[in-house]
């Protein structure tokens, strides 16, 4: 099988997923990444860059990272070349001549196997695909985006400083979330500091986003960011239906809650049934003790 | 302005979807339908404008099934001016958004604002396909949405921020969030919603193309359960932060 990716960057490194997506392509078959270079994404220019390179090149199948932008990107280019489409895939394989793939549906309740007909677009959700450590780093063809196909201007860019340092939510191996157990914004510290010392991201609960104690981007959940860290630590969160939608294919789930009948101490493999001011400085302690021993 | 928002009528957030017998589609009798959330939020968000400047008319249209009318009627009682049904079962996710370019072709809203996924498949497709077959703009999972001179600023949250793009009208845009929770419908919205018409026609009717590639469910089945985990107990805190920092390392090998 013949099949495209489309390489994502982050500042200067090419992002985890378009190494896990070039593994994958690999194991397809034939394999070439392409970097669509602009100062920022936006859906007309990068898809009519892309969509010459499609017709030109003709793969079979075109992989992109189920990102913030491979999603708006793999939609729109999908429907530019009438092509088959699935989004967010958590594992593809060839069926004949055709894809056979996995995907989570009704936000991770249900998990279906679908079968799509190529040629074909799907996009891929970061982490799903495993990685062997020391593969060899991909090469990558760059591509401009088609600047006049643009028609938006892009006016500004409002910066929130809280992120900036940290790993991004959808892509951390570790991700740290806080939920109403925490009393306030004031105490995002313990949230932070054990963030820091697993090298992780922060998210948080609807609850906690709706009350604006954090920005929305650190939403997990249905209606926020779905992610399958191997380490998902939920700190006095009491685990709703659409909270363990976006969480609930984590490798290995801690839960910290004061209620020992909370529903994420179900689907948790750690459960401590404690105060998280009491408890989490003394967990950021002992994993920093492990972690450096 | 007029404003258009595509809604999808899905299971419930509350439900918990089950798998039924032929292991190939969920268990969809007796239970509760609503609005996708993410389309709740683009509702919200045109309510807001109309809130701002009432001469705005909010319309919602949906390409699907039958039962899909409870979800408009919903849309009307939060306050929507009108809406109208495409009915349609089964149909391939591009012949719906090729469906939905006729109805804009015909409706011609300044602004369409569709969720940016619906909560049953979570593809995302039907908002940018839309934007693609109308030959417009949009711009993705926007947060805020604020009128400039013929166009429009779009607010779109990216990691550390926010993108400010200005769109010529007509435009699309999909929606994450709108700055309010969704309203829920007033008891005069509702009394009003039960008055108004709500026309109906089937996709047939509209001379769209319908064949589109689209996937054939292979299985479906529940995610793998999980439990049969351990809650850590004996000690203080800092003794049971310590096994259970050991135990990541050792025993789970994520630390």
């Amino acid at each position: 099988m013949k099949t495209l990716v489309v390489a994502e960057r982050k500042g200067t490194e090419l992002r985890r997923v378009t190494l896990e997506l070039a593994a994958k392509a690999r194991e397809l078959g034939d394999a070439t990444l392409v970097e669509i270079v602009s100062e920022r994404y936006s859906p007309l220019p990068f898809v009519s860059a892309l969509a010459q390179r499609v017709e030109s090149e003709k793969p079979d199948l075109v992989l992109l990272g189920a990102t913030l932008n491979g999603r708006d990107l793999g939609a729109r280019l999908a429907a530019r070349l009438g092509r088959a489409y699935a989004a967010d895939v958590t594992d593809l394989r060839a069926a004949g001549n055709a894809l056979e793939i996995s995907k989570p549906m009704y936000a991770g309740k249900v998990r279906a196997k679908l079968r799509l007909g190529l040629p074909a677009v799907v996009s891929v959700r970061p982490g799903a695909i495993s990685l062997k450590e020391g593969a060899a780093a991909p090469e990558v063809t760059k591509i401009e985006a088609d600047g006049s196909a643009e028609k938006l201007t892009f006016v500004k860019l409002a910066a929130t400083a809280t992120t900036a340092k940290r790993v991004s939510l959808s892509e951390a191996r570790v991700v740290v979330s806080g939920g109403r157990g925490l009393k306030g914004p004031e105490n995002w510290h313990l949230v932070e500091q054990l963030a820091d010392a697993l090298g992780g991201a922060v998210g948080a609960s609807r609850a906690v986003t709706d009350a604006g104690w954090r920005p929305n981007e650190e939403q997990v959940g249905q209606t926020g960011k779905t992610v399958t860290p191997d380490l998902y630590v939920a700190l006095g969160i009491s685990g709703a239906i659409q909270h363990l939608a976006g969480m609930t294919s984590s490798k290995v789930i801690v839960a910290v809650n004061k209620d020992p009948d909370a529903d994420i101490f179900k689907i948790a493999d750690y459960g401590v049934v404690a105060d998280v001011f009491e408890f989490v400085p003394a967990f950021t302690e002992a994993v920093k003790k492990v972690r450096a021993s | 302005m007029k404003i258009l928002i595509p809604l999808k009528q899905v299971p419930d957030s509350t439900v918990r979807v089950k798998v039924a017998p032929d292991g190939t589609s969920v268990v969809t009798e007796g239970i509760t339908w609503s609005i996708s959330p993410y389309d709740e939020y683009a509702i919200e968000m045109a309510l807001e404008r109309k809130d701002a400047d009432p001469s705005t008319v909010v319309a919602v249209v949906t390409v699907g099934p039958e039962r899909s009318r409870d979800a408009l009627r919903q849309a009307l009682a939060m306050g929507c001016d009108e809406a109208s049904l495409v009915t349609a079962e089964g149909a391939a996710p591009l012949a719906v958004a090729r469906a939905l370019a006729k109805v804009v072709a015909e409706a011609k809203p300044d602004l369409v604002l569709c969720g940016k996924q619906a909560s049953d498949d979570d593809q995302g497709f039907v908002g940018p396909a839309l934007a693609e077959l109308l030959g417009w703009p949009h711009v993705a999972t926007i947060t805020k949405v604020v009128p400039a001179e013929g166009a429009v600023e779009l607010w779109r949250e990216v990691e550390g921020g926010h993108e400010v793009w200005k769109a010529p009208l007509p435009a699309l845009a999909t929606v994450h969030k709108s700055e309010k929770e969704p309203r829920y419908p007033s008891l005069p919205g509702i009394m009003k919603a039960k008055k108004k018409d709500i026309p109906e026609r089937p996709l047939d009717a509209l001379g769209v193309d319908v064949a589109a590639p689209t996937w054939t469910v292979v299985s479906m089945e529940p995610p793998p359960a999980r439990g049969g985990g351990k809650i850590l107990r004996d000690g203080d805190a800092k003794q049971i932060a310590e096994r259970l920092a050991t135990a990541l390392r050792d025993e789970a090998k994520v630390l």
